[in-house]
């Protein structure tokens, strides 16, 4: 262990239990060695505890957020839904990917989306602002002002040169934490497509220029450091904003390839009633073929586990 | 003691409409002020034909003053405490001659308390432009509120980079989200002119105008505390001069009960300390009649009946059933709301999307500021129902949210010459994937997938129209057609009867679509008759590939 700090035994409890689950079942003796290696963290369980395990077997947030920095954590928040819609991310998939960046030392913590509908009724009916409230460091907050947005370039676009986007994230280590949800228009809508949140013009996406084309594209010059995707529950068809069909994989996602976590994602549930890959995704594989990340589940190194 | 009662009382008025907003709990009466309010309430029973049953309160006001007399302008009123606050900002300084008109101005109250009672009776509500704490809501609404948010965020704007300098993340990224109205122009000046009238002479508007003023005079007389002149008066005229309602006779011993308001100031001016305001039960003893002239009464008839007259002599009326205005969720009929409402702006107040705005003139001279959706610009929000909750004549019916969700406020039609996926075939699904009720399905047409709107799934909330990114005119457009406007009885039930289903449900969007995306071959185009929810496995859904 290389956790030198006393008196935080839950979570010395946590790590030896991910550690115990990795040995288990990846036959690994060496646990850091492995969670620097696998690409996935997939943890079954209730919200926060498998999200807490899943941050650990992929090698705790502190390989993600060092002492000091600042962190925007994107969840779904979008829809003024309850979490049992699944159009919006489990508060308390949040709350401990907040609480973690805390504990490794991140300076302040920002919860960040541009909501569909009202600010105020998306923060409070997704949960998520109650969720954080007791956390010191984290602030929840919707964005629905121009001002608070800034024009980057994307050098790699194709459809899109340049987008508004959320200034806070441009000096903070960006922690993606969607949800599994369907998309009428992308097929599903996970981590990249989560993106989306991070940007002012949103409606353009549907109309200007091939979404999933853009979707890629933004994911050239918006990069998690980290994806969590919070497959606890999945609305399986009536997504983004539902109601659908909401199955209960009781899953936790966590990997830094972006592309990686959304295509196991994609492998999670039925959508619309059919078996996909991440390969039959649009936005997805146009992201891998561009050298975003990995597509091929079968060829991911994953650890798998329970909470 | 009067300013500190004078300043709590304006302080409560101002604590409840600000929380009036969607949060508001279901215990909390804030349209209190407007309810106790017994010229609005006659106005709208009156008018309406109906009692209603928030309406009674204004017996507590009226039971207080036939007990007390006319506290109320002096102590309770929010106007008279704004106009009294802002008279000291203003016009302290001013010397105000006794007006020459006085006599006859004040008679001009009574006058159109009877204009607005009468063109009450002829079905045309009118109290709304007078009476004080409708007229002070509508400022506050469409003028105070849009101007404090407004300073706020510059003053947010300006901290900034200290806040965020300080790191300070609440601060620096906080904002609050800009309330814009139509009529915030007219409403000032209004207003302004209402406090610029106190130039002339101190409260004008609750001495000369006001007809709450003028009603509550009528009752006045008989409460139990009235003015008393002992014999150590020197007749200095002090008190008449320092009089804000000209209650004082020439004769100084005498008070013109209906004037006075009790505020007794001149107790306070007098030097000889001859001034007191003892109970004393003289019953219907020194009533007296009201300060009117039989040509004023006539006249201000003629006036009233003359306004029912233009106000409902115009094709208005009879394109009542007909118009493109959208009320909001839970609005009576048309010719009945328009009776009823007293256009306090309560209801475009606590909006939680700003979707409610008052009307000018589309609905003509008895539609001004009555509240509509401006669909294109905010939706109705499914989750809140605030708006019913604060009116205080039920001009907008308070319903559970379930019911207000069966209120169907109208119908979204689609405009295939403008729609960016009928006209240009074009990949755009926004109004599908915003509609909160899945009204919005897509079918194949043309070898193509397009949006169809299933009206029986659609309550009119316009989040379609508000969000469909084609410039100008919105493809999607909510109209009144299929509204459900009930007086009574129960938007589920009548909803039910009509076969209309507004409950969340997955059920239609199984939203399919080929591999060549948004195109369909013909062949295909057969085999798949609409609904295409019947057998959604056959095809891959839009996205994959």
């Amino acid at each position: 262990m290389v956790n030198d700090t006393t008196g935080i035994s839950r979570r010395q409890f946590l790590k030896a239990t991910a550690a115990g689950v990795a040995i288990g079942l990846a036959g690994d003796p060496l646990r850091g060695f492995a969670a620097e290696e696998v690409d996935l963290a997939v943890i079954s369980g209730e919200p926060a505890a498998a999200t807490r395990k899943a941050l650990e077997a992929i090698g705790g947030m502190s390989r993600f957020v060092k002492k000091g920095q600042r962190v925007v954590i994107k969840p779904n928040m979008s829809f003024a839904k309850t979490p049992d819609f699944a159009a919006t991310t489990h508060p308390l998939v949040v709350a401990a990917v907040a609480q973690a960046c805390i504990d490794a030392g991140a300076r302040e913590v920002l919860v960040l989306d541009h909501t569909l509908q009202r600010a105020e009724l998306c923060l409070e009916r997704t949960g998520i602002r109650d969720a954080c409230k007791t956390l010191p460091g984290v602030h929840v907050l919707a964005m629905k002002d121009r001002k608070f947005f800034q024009e980057i370039r994307i050098p790699q676009g194709k459809v899109l040169d340049k987008v508004e986007v959320l200034r806070d994230i441009l000096d903070s280590v960006l922690i993606s934490v969607p949800v599994a949800k369907s998309h009428s228009a992308t097929g599903v809508s996970l981590g990249l497509k989560g993106l989306m949140g991070l940007i002012w013009d949103r409606e353009s996406f549907h109309y200007r220029f091939n979404i999933n084309q853009g979707i890629a594209d933004l994911a050239t010059a918006i990069k998690p450091a980290l994806t969590v995707l919070d497959a606890t529950r999945a609305m399986t068809t009536g997504g983004p904003g539902g109601p659908g069909d909401v199955k209960k994989p009781n899953l936790i996602v966590a990997g830094a390839d972006p592309v990686a976590v959304d295509s196991y994602g994609v492998g999670i549930v039925p959508w619309y009633g059919r078996n996909f890959n991440g390969r039959q995704v649009e936005h997805l594989l146009i992201a891998h073929q561009r050298g975003l990340g990995k597509i091929d589940v079968e060829k991911l190194k994953i650890t798998k586990g329970a909470a | 003691m009067k300013k500190t009662i004078q300043a709590l009382s304006l302080l409560l008025f101002t604590a409840l409409f600000i929380l009036a907003t969607y949060r508001l709990p279901d215990w909390l009466p804030a349209d209190i002020y407007l309810r106790i309010d017994p010229l609005i309430g006659i106005n709208a029973v009156i008018a309406s034909r109906e009692i209603i049953a928030r309406v009674l309160w204004s017996l507590l006001l009226v039971g207080a003053t036939l007990a007390v007399g006319r506290f109320f302008c002096a102590y309770l009123c929010p106007l008279g405490a704004s106009i009294d606050g802002l008279d000291h900002l203003f016009f302290r300084k001013v010397k105000r001659s006794e007006l020459k008109r006085d006599e006859s101005l004040r008679r001009w109250k009574y006058a159109l308390l009877t204009v607005t009672i009468v063109a009450a009776l002829t079905g045309v509500s009118l109290v709304y432009f007078l009476d004080p704490i409708a007229f002070l809501t509508r400022f506050y609404t469409f003028v105070l509120d849009p101007l404090v948010i407004a300073i706020l965020n510059l003053l947010l704007d300006l901290i900034r980079p200290v806040s965020q300098g300080l790191g300070w993340v609440g601060l620096s990224h906080l904002t609050y989200a800009q309330p814009v109205y139509y009529m915030t122009a007219v409403t000032l000046m209004i207003f302004g002119a209402v406090i610029a009238l106190s130039r002339l002479a101190p409260r004008f508007w609750c001495r000369y105008l006001c007809p709450l003023g003028a009603f509550l005079s009528l009752l006045s007389p008989l409460g139990v505390f009235k003015r008393r002149v002992s014999e150590a008066c020197n007749r200095c005229m002090a008190c008449k001069k320092g009089c804000p309602m000209g209650a004082i006779d020439e004769d100084p011993l005498k008070t013109r009960l209906p004037e006075c308001i009790q505020c007794r100031a001149c107790a306070g001016i007098c030097p000889e300390k001859a001034i007191s305001f003892p109970a004393v039960y003289s019953g219907i003893g020194e009533y007296s009649r009201p300060d009117i002239t039989r040509r004023g009464f006539v006249a201000s008839l003629a006036g009233g009946l003359g306004f029912g007259f233009v106000g409902l002599q115009t094709p208005f009326t009879l394109l009542e059933g007909k118009r493109q205005l959208i009320r909001p969720p839970g609005a009576i009929p048309e010719t009945e709301f328009l009776r009823t409402c007293i256009r306090c702006g309560e209801c475009m107040k606590s909006c939680v999307t700003n979707t409610l705005q008052p009307c000018f003139w589309e609905s003509g001279m008895t539609g001004l500021w009555t509240p509509k959706l401006e669909p294109r610009m905010a939706a109705c929000e499914p989750n809140c129902h605030v708006c019913g909750k604060v009116c205080p004549t039920q001009a907008i019916r308070s319903l559970s949210l379930e019911e207000k969700t069966h209120a169907r406020i109208g119908t979204a039609i689609l405009k295939k010459e403008s729609c960016l996926v009928w006209a240009q075939n074009k990949m755009c699904l926004i109004c599908d994937e915003i509609c909160p009720y899945n009204a919005i399905v897509f079918r194949p047409i043309d070898g193509y997938r397009r949006p169809v709107v299933i009206a029986s799934r659609c309550n009119g909330c316009g989040y379609c129209e508000q969000r469909c990114p084609v410039k100008g005119e919105s493809a999607i457009v909510v109209v009144t057609d299929g509204e459900i406007r009930l007086k009574e009885g129960s938007y589920v039930a009548e909803a039910k009867k009509l076969n209309l289903e507004f409950m969340p449900d997955p059920g239609d969007d199984k939203f399919v679509i080929e591999e060549s995306g948004f195109k369909v071959d013909s062949e295909a185009q057969k085999e798949e008759k609409p609904p295409p929810a019947d057998k959604p496995a056959q095809q891959k859904p839009k996205g994959f590939l």
